[in-house]
């Protein structure tokens, strides 16, 4: 990704970045101490020898799950460098299972003072959040994540460490909420929930007279004349992730005054929880599902592109972000001097479709959003809008910061493992860039399919050689014109990541 | 730790012909009995010192099955070192050397040397393969050759580190760039890149060189 942020800016100035990894290190200050040393995702176990074996850009090897080592539900991955536009591999991952309790001493309701009676006639389990060590075992939680860094791989490290501890946060808040499925979350902590039978009765009695709870029952919710918003289940799992992809951002932020972490990343992250499956994205890694031999998008990508709209709005209510350099408005080329008072083909944020206007002087401004599917960049900077990190990359020889215009918040889409009979070649696939950027959904969905039904069904490495196939399809042979793929395209030069996942794993659980 | 040179190697050969072991027994000093196919490839290290100088040696061990040919195809790139490994007591193993050979020559700088080896000569009640017959292969295709035990460590250090030393000598010889990456050789941190080594060289080389026969 690195290359993109960097061409463009290159392309922009018209001038020469300083040459190789120039901005490896990010603005945080190289003087600073790493926040987490480089290295390859910690379930690839790789020594310091590996981890510089691995980083050959000539030969590019493609690295895989050791066949000692194994990952919730028989996980596939592969990964391979970049063809030398970084030092590093700059994509990160992590994978494990998280044992979410509720917090201690964190209390979600309001203790009944004869809840210990009650607790077992309860069958919403109301009672179990009484008692802080009662029913402790928790919930389980699986974790998959990828990271694609740019300008560094400072931000891809930090995120693959501790993203996942930042949703353990968020979901211990919520734990038991989540496990009562019975009962739907109640609005506002600390009142008795008003799935609960045993109130129940009281309410209405309160409800019919008018007044709050009866005396002497604290527990007893007060009676609402207005109508309530039902939050399903599934919605504060969505809100879980996104509060710790932005608590992760802020993080990130705050640390960089005491730490070097470079660069920024995007973030792809997958969280089975209570039978579903929960994918969330910013940036422009993508998940797909591959069922039966159909598929199934459980991504979209955030660039330039896909976001004009957003970050045009955002440019027009505070143009001060632009730095009297930028125009929000965008053309379908570079307006030249001559061209004033013509009209020109422009679109504003409101729009989808394009219209007429009269060239103004405003509008000789670089665009906002200037160039063409991968080549589209903000502010001539970056490529992908939405991640983590960024907190100092500026425009180019300029004081103009972009961390206004890009996002930390992920889109969470839900999948649902109950609603279908999964087979063992029914798969979620997760990967960088690197692979999308050569190959369509198509195109890997066909290899998968060609592919898994060609290994042992009993392999618990063959996801692993289905990873390794689609990377080594994406990376293609090393040729004396480059890297190339089928028909002779050119293969992938960035760094490539995938997971496969299947998802029998996932009909147990539901 | 610092180093004059760091050589890429890879080892190649059949699948079950001891390549694993024969990384770990130089590595690791060990040897394991049952050991996990390799899929894909994985990666050794060891500082050696020839001459006088510490050489990283960085081992590309690869998988040795026939599906994972066209992907380990690639990493012949920037091998400096080749080992191509057959087993004494299984005849098809020596007669794949030729493809093997002419994948690696295909696919690896032209200067690549290659050491072919005979493993597991431990198993000698069980030899399937001649000696003769190995150094006859390795004559005709101008390989270095050797017959090792990874189960008894006979032969392995001296395998790695005469293959160190004929890429050393051709260093010497000025038959490598050691500037270009893709021959395999990366130039140590801070290491003066003079590559006009002193005549002290052969002596030393005579003694361990020699010892070809050995154990085995």
């Amino acid at each position: 990704m690195l290359t993109r942020v960097k061409s463009a800016v290159a392309n922009f100035m018209g001038g020469i970045m300083a040459g190789g990894s120039g901005s490896e290190h990010g603005g945080g200050g190289s003087d600073l101490p790493l926040r987490f040393p480089y290295g390859r995702p910690e379930f690839l176990g790789l020594s310091q020898d590996e981890v510089e074996c691995s980083a050959d850009h000539i030969a590019r090897p493609i690295l895989i799950l050791k066949e000692t080592r194994r990952l919730p539900w028989a996980t596939g991955y592969a990964e391979v460098i970049n063809a030398g536009k970084s030092t590093h591999n700059e994509d990160q991952a992590s994978c494990e299972v998280l044992t979410v309790k509720k917090k201690a001493g964190a209390i979600i309701s309001t203790p009944n003072r004869n809840s210990a009676k009650r607790r077992s006639s309860l069958p919403n389990g109301e009672g179990l959040q009484l008692k802080e060590n009662s029913d402790s075992e928790g919930v389980s939680c699986h974790y998959w994540s990828l990271f694609d860094g740019h300008a560094g791989s400072g931000a891809a490290v930090v995120a693959s460490r501790l993203l996942q501890r930042h949703l353990a946060e968020q979901l211990q808040d919520i734990v038991e909420i989540l496990r009562n499925s019975a009962a739907p979350p109640p609005t506002c902590l600390g009142e008795e929930p008003e799935g609960a039978p045993a109130p129940r009765t009281l309410t209405r009695a309160a409800s019919l007279r008018g007044g709050v709870g009866a005396p002497g029952s604290p527990g007893t919710p007060p009676a609402r004349f207005f109508t309530e918003k039902k939050v399903p289940h599934e919605s504060l799992v969505v809100g879980a992730l996104e509060s710790a992809f932005k608590e992760m951002d802020l993080q990130i932020e705050r640390e960089r005054s005491s730490y070097n972490i470079s660069g920024g990343c995007t973030a792809l992250v997958v969280v089975c929880l209570l039978g579903k499956l929960y994918v969330a994205n910013a940036g422009d890694s993508r998940a797909i599902i591959i069922r039966n031999g159909e598929i199934i998008p459980m991504s979209s990508e955030f660039t330039p592109e896909t976001e004009r709209q957003r970050l045009q709005y955002l440019a027009f209510m505070q143009p001060h972000l632009l730095g009297n350099e930028f125009t929000h408005l965008e053309f379908p080329r570079r307006v030249q001097r001559k061209e004033l008072g013509k009209k020109m083909l422009y679109r504003d944020f409101n729009m989808t479709g394009w219209a007429y206007k009269i060239i103004e002087d405003d509008d000789l401004k670089f665009p906002l959003i200037y160039g063409e599917g991968k080549k589209a960049r903000v502010m001539a900077t970056i490529g992908v809008t939405r991640g983590l990190g960024d907190h100092d990359l500026k425009v180019h020889d300029s004081n103009i910061y972009i961390k206004p215009f890009l996002s930390s918040a992920p889109e969470v889409r839900v999948y649902d493992l109950s609603t279908y009979e999964h087979g063992a070649d029914d798969v979620l696939i997760l990967a960088t860039d690197g692979l999308w950027d050569v190959l369509s959904n198509e195109e890997v969905a066909e290899a998968l399919t060609q592919f898994l039904p060609n290994c042992d069904p009993d392999d618990p490495h063959r996801y692993t050689l289905a990873a390794q196939d689609l990377v080594m399809r994406a990376r293609g042979v090393l040729k004396d014109r480059g890297w190339r793929i089928s028909n002779d395209r050119l293969g992938s030069g960035d760094d490539i990541s995938v997971y496969v996942i299947p998802l029998i794993h996932g009909n147990k659980l539901s | 730790m610092t180093y004059a040179y760091l050589f890429k190697y890879i080892i190649i050969g059949d699948t079950g012909v001891g390549k694993s072991c024969l990384l770990l027994q130089f590595t690791d000093k060990r040897f394991q009995p049952v050991h996990d196919l390799t899929i894909g490839v994985e990666f050794g290290a060891r500082m050696v010192n020839i001459d006088g100088k510490q050489i990283k040696l960085q081992i590309w061990d690869t998988a040795g099955q026939e599906s994972f040919r066209s992907i380990t195809r690639s990493y012949y790139r920037g091998a400096a070192g080749a080992l191509l490994v057959y087993d004494i007591t299984r005849r098809e193993t020596f007669n794949h050397l030729t493809s093997w050979l002419e994948d690696a020559r295909q696919h690896s700088s032209s200067n690549m040397v290659i050491m072919l080896i005979g493993n597991k000569s431990d198993l000698e009640s069980r030899r399937d393969v001649k000696r003769e017959e190995g150094e006859a292969f390795a004559r005709e295709h101008g390989l270095i050759f050797m017959e090792t035990s990874a189960k008894t460590a006979c032969n392995v250090e001296e395998a790695f580190i005469n293959t160190a030393k004929e890429i050393y000598r051709k260093i010497q010889q000025g038959l490598f760039d050691v500037h270009n990456e893709a021959n395999g050789i990366k130039i140590g941190p801070q290491q003066c890149i003079s590559t006009s080594v002193g005549p002290s060289a052969s002596q030393r080389n005579s003694r361990d060189v020699g010892s070809n026969s050995g154990c085995c």
